[in-house]
C-alpha cells in the first residue's frame, strides 16, 4: 500500500482520553473528600474504593489512561488522605505499604482489565472485517462481466472504508478495453476533494498490474485494520478479473477448437464433392478427345450435357461454400433493397435450367406480391439450394412446387414442396445443422451445407426457415418480413400516386 | 465481303483468352488479347476496336479504371466478364459506360448473342439518323409520336410510364442498372427508390407482356436492374 501523505500515519493524539482520565479521578476524588474521618486511620478501605476509577479508565480508555489514573489516584490518596494531610509525606510504615501496595495492585488490574478490553475490540473489529470479506466476495461470485466487478468492488469497498470517493481503474490489456469506475457517497457531495487520492491500493496479480484502486477518505485516515481489508479486497478484485479472464480465454479456445472441427470436416466434404464434378468432366471430355465416341452421336451428346451439368454443379458447391465462410465468419450481411420475389424465384429458376430438366416445377409466386426488403442474391441462392434439395432426393418425374403468399401485413410465407420420402421427425430440425444429412453421403450428392446456409441467410433476414413431412412428400417453408426498419412500403396504388 | 469486326479481349487469365481467342476466331472474328490493363488501354488506342470484352479483375489496375479510361475518347461496346461476388463492381462498371456483363462461368452461346446485340447496338448509335419506330413482338413503340401500340390497339400508358419505356427502348439490349434508369426517368435523388422502379415496370409488364408473369419484352437482370429486349 502507497502512503500518500505521511502524517496521516499518526493517529490522532488521544491525549482526550488522558484528560478524561486524570478528570474521573480529580471528580472521584471530590466525591470522596468529604467523608474524610478526622481520625485519618481509612485509607485502607479508600484504597480499595481508588481502584473503581482505575478499572473504569482501563474499561473505557485502554492501557495508557488506566495507568495515568492508577498513577494519579496513588498521588492523591497519598495527599488527600494519608497524614499528614496536604503533602507527600507518609509517616508512618504501615501507611507507606499501603499506598505501594494500592500502586502495585491498580496498574496491575488496570492492565488485565484494558488487555481484556482491547482484545475485545480487536475480536469486534475482526468480526467486521470477515462480515465486510464476506460481502464482497457474495456480491463479486458469478459476476462474469468485468465491468459488473469493478463496480461491485467500487461500491463494496465504498461501503465498507466509508470514504468519500473510490476510484477502480483496469488497464487495458490486449483486445480487452480499459475499464473505470467511479463512486462516491453522495451525502458527502460538496466536500473538497483533492486531486490526488488518500491511498491507492495496486490490483496486482501474479501475472502482473492489473490496474489500482484509489481511496478518498478525508476526515480520518484509515485504521491499520482498514488497510488490511483494502489490501484484501483488492486481491479479491485480482482475483475475480484473472477468473473472467480464464474463463473468456477458456470458451474463446473452445470457439477456435470448433472453427478448427468445422474446417476440418469442411475440407473433407469438399474435397469429396469436388473430385466428383471434375471426374464426370475428366472422363467425359477424355473420352471426346481420345476418338472413342463418334462425332453426331447421342452419346457424344450426353457426354457433353454431363460436362455442363457438372460444371454447373461446381460453380453451384463454390457459391455455397463462399456463402458457408462468411456465415461462419459473421460476414453475411444482406444488402437489402424492395425485390419482387416473382423476379427471385424466376432468376434462380433459370440458373438451374439444366438441373430442373427432370422435374415438373409448379410456380404460384404472384408478381403482385407486395415488395420484400431482401438481398436478391440471398433469397435467389435459398430458393437454388431448396430446390437443388428437392431435385436430389424426390424421385424423377415429379412435381416440386413453389408458393408464396403474404400472410399478413407483416410476413410472406414461402414454401418449397416435393414428393420426395418423409424425414423422421427427431431429425426435421437438424437438417438445418452444417455437415447434416439424413441418407448416408454416397447416396446422394452435396455437401450438407445447402440447407445450413438457407437458415443462415433467413436468420440474416429476421425470417424463419422450417421443414415439414406432408401429406404427400416433404415442404420446407420459410417467412420473410415486409417491413425494413420498422417501416412498410407503401401499396402499389400509392407508389403509383406519389 | 464485309471486314471482320474486331474484338479486344482484356482478362489476366490466360485459360480464359486461349478459350475465347479460339472460339471468337472460329467465328469470324479477329481477336486481339491483353492481359493487363495499361496493355489493353495502349492496344485501344493503336487499334480501335469494334467491341470490348474486359475483366474487372486485373492485375495492374481496376476493370472499373479500364472502362471509365475507354470512355473518355470512345463508345466502343463493352462487355465486362466477372464472377458472382463483385456484383457492386458490376454496377460500378455499368454505370461508368459498360453495355453489358457475363458472369462466370458462363456459356459461349450467351456471349455470342451479347456480341451480337452490342455490335447491332453500336452499328444503330453510329448511323445517322435514330430509329424513332422500335418493334418488339406486337409491340410497337413511337418514340416522336408518343404512342405505344399493342396488336394494332393503343396501349394506353401514364407520362411515367412511357418516360421509363421510352428510356428502356432507347437503350434496347443494354443492361440498364436500377440507379441509372431511376435517376434518368426520376430525379439524381430518387436513385434509391428501387420500389418506384419495381412497382412501374410491373405495370409496363401489365400492359406490354403477353404474359406479365414470364415478362420476355423487359427482361430481369438479377440484382443488377433491366434489359429491353427487342427482335434479333
Amino acid at each position: 500500500m502507497m502512503r500518500l501523505n505521511p502524517f496521516r500515519r499518526f493517529r490522532t493524539f488521544r491525549g482526550v482520553e488522558y484528560l478524561l482520565a486524570v478528570l474521573v479521578t480529580v471528580i472521584f476524588t471530590l466525591i470522596v473528600l468529604p467523608f474524610r474521618s478526622a481520625g485519618g486511620q481509612d485509607h485502607t478501605v479508600l484504597s480499595l474504593l481508588y481502584l473503581l476509577p482505575v478499572v473504569l479508565s482501563s474499561l473505557l480508555w485502554g492501557l495508557g489512561p488506566g495507568a495515568l489514573v492508577a498513577l494519579v489516584s496513588f498521588l492523591a490518596l497519598n495527599y488527600f488522605f494519608v497524614a499528614p494531610y496536604y503533602t507527600l509525606l507518609v509517616h508512618r510504615t504501615q501507611d507507606l505499604v499501603v499506598l505501594i501496595v494500592f500502586l502495585g495492585v491498580s496498574i496491575t488490574i488496570g492492565q488485565l482489565v484494558g488487555r481484556v478490553s482491547k482484545s475485545l475490540n480487536e475480536s469486534t473489529a475482526r468480526e467486521h472485517e470477515a462480515i465486510h470479506l464476506y460481502e464482497l466476495i457474495m456480491h463479486l461470485a458469478g459476476l462474469q462481466d468485468e465491468q459488473e466487478i469493478v463496480s461491485t468492488l467500487a461500491e463494496q469497498t465504498l461501503i465498507t472504508l466509508h470514504a468519500d470517493r473510490i476510484d477502480v481503474l483496469v488497464e487495458a490489456q490486449g483486445n480487452l478495453p480499459a475499464r473505470h469506475v467511479r463512486m462516491a457517497d453522495r451525502s458527502k457531495t460538496g466536500f473538497p476533494l483533492e486531486d490526488s487520492p488518500t491511498y491507492i491500493t495496486p490490483l496486482q496479480s501474479a501475472r502482473g498490474f492489473l490496474g489500482e484502486i484509489k481511496v478518498w477518505r478525508e476526515v480520518t485516515s484509515l485504521t491499520q485494520a482498514e488497510e488490511r481489508l483494502l489490501q484484501t479486497f483488492a486481491s479479491q478484485g485480482v482475483q475475480a478479473l484473472e477468473r473472467v479472464r480464464l474463463s473468456q480465454a477458456a470458451s474463446r479456445a473452445r470457439l477456435l477448437e470448433e472453427s478448427d472441427r468445422f474446417k476440418s470436416s469442411l475440407l473433407s466434404s469438399v474435397s469429396h464433392e469436388l473430385r466428383t464434378p471434375l471426374a464426370t468432366i475428366k472422363a467425359a471430355v477424355t473420352s471426346l478427345r481420345s476418338g472413342m465416341v463418334e462425332w453426331e452421336t447421342e452419346a457424344r451428346a450426353d457426354l457433353l450435357a454431363a460436362v455442363e451439368e457438372e460444371t454447373d454443379h461446381l460453380n453451384q458447391l463454390v457459391g455455397n461454400l463462399l456463402n458457408m465462410s462468411r456465415i461462419e465468419a459473421g460476414a453475411l450481411k444482406p444488402e437489402r433493397s424492395w425485390n419482387s420475389l416473382a423476379e427471385i424465384v424466376q432468376s434462380a429458376l433459370e440458373r438451374m435450367r439444366t438441373q430442373i430438366e427432370k422435374h415438373k416445377i409448379e410456380v404460384a409466386v404472384s408478381a403482385d406480391l407486395p415488395l420484400v426488403p431482401v438481398d436478391y442474391f440471398q433469397i435467389e441462392q435459398v430458393f437454388i439450394n431448396l430446390i437443388s434439395n428437392s431435385t436430389k432426393y424426390s424421385p424423377v418425374g415429379t412435381t416440386i412446387s413453389i408458393h408464396a403468399e403474404a400472410v399478413n401485413t407483416e410476413h410472406l410465407l414461402i414454401s418449397v414442396k416435393n414428393q420426395g420420402p418423409y424425414v423422421a421427425e427427431e431429425h426435421l430440425d437438424r437438417i438445418f445443422d452444417k455437415f447434416f444429412r439424413v441418407t448416408a453421403a454416397d447416396r446422394v450428392t452435396g455437401t450438407g451445407l445447402g440447407l445450413s446456409i438457407c437458415k443462415g441467410i433467413i436468420d440474416a433476414h429476421g425470417g424463419r426457415i422450417w421443414a415439414e413431412n406432408l401429406d404427400r412428400g416433404f415442404g420446407f417453408n420459410f417467412t420473410l418480413p415486409l417491413t425494413w426498419e420498422g417501416f412498410a412500403l407503401g401499396t402499389e396504388q400509392e407508389i403509383l400516386d406519389e | 465481303m464485309t471486314t471482320q469486326p474486331h474484338i479486344l479481349v482484356i482478362d489476366d487469365e490466360a485459360q480464359i483468352l486461349r478459350a475465347l481467342r479460339t472460339i471468337l476466331t472460329a467465328k469470324q472474328f479477329k481477336v486481339s488479347v491483353a492481359s493487363r490493363g495499361e496493355e489493353g488501354l495502349t492496344m485501344a488506342a493503336a487499334q480501335p476496336p469494334d467491341l470490348v470484352i474486359l475483366d474487372l479483375s486485373l492485375p495492374d489496375m481496376d476493370g472499373v479504371e479500364v472502362c471509365a479510361r475507354l470512355r473518355e475518347w470512345t463508345q466502343v461496346p463493352i462487355i465486362i466478364l466477372s464472377v458472382r461476388e463483385s456484383e457492386r463492381d458490376k454496377v460500378i462498371a455499368l454505370d461508368k459506360g459498360a453495355d453489358d456483363y457475363l458472369t462466370k462461368p458462363f456459356g459461349i452461346e450467351e456471349l455470342l448473342a451479347r456480341i451480337r446485340v452490342a455490335l447491332r447496338h453500336s452499328a444503330q448509335t453510329l448511323g445517322t439518323q435514330k430509329s424513332q419506330i422500335i418493334t418488339v413482338g406486337s409491340v410497337v413503340i413511337d418514340l416522336a409520336l408518343h404512342t405505344v401500340t399493342r396488336a394494332g390497339e393503343e396501349v394506353k400508358l401514364t407520362a411515367k410510364e412511357f418516360k421509363l419505356l421510352a428510356y428502356l427502348a432507347a437503350n434496347a439490349g443494354r443492361v440498364l442498372t436500377n440507379q441509372s434508369i431511376l435517376s434518368h426517368v426520376w430525379e439524381p435523388a430518387d436513385a434509391d427508390r428501387v420500389e418506384y422502379l419495381r412497382v412501374y415496370i410491373r405495370q409496363l409488364r401489365k400492359k406490354l407482356e403477353d404474359d406479365p408473369d414470364n415478362p420476355c419484352v423487359i427482361r430481369n437482370e438479377p440484382g443488377i436492374g433491366y434489359r429491353f429486349l427487342v427482335d434479333e
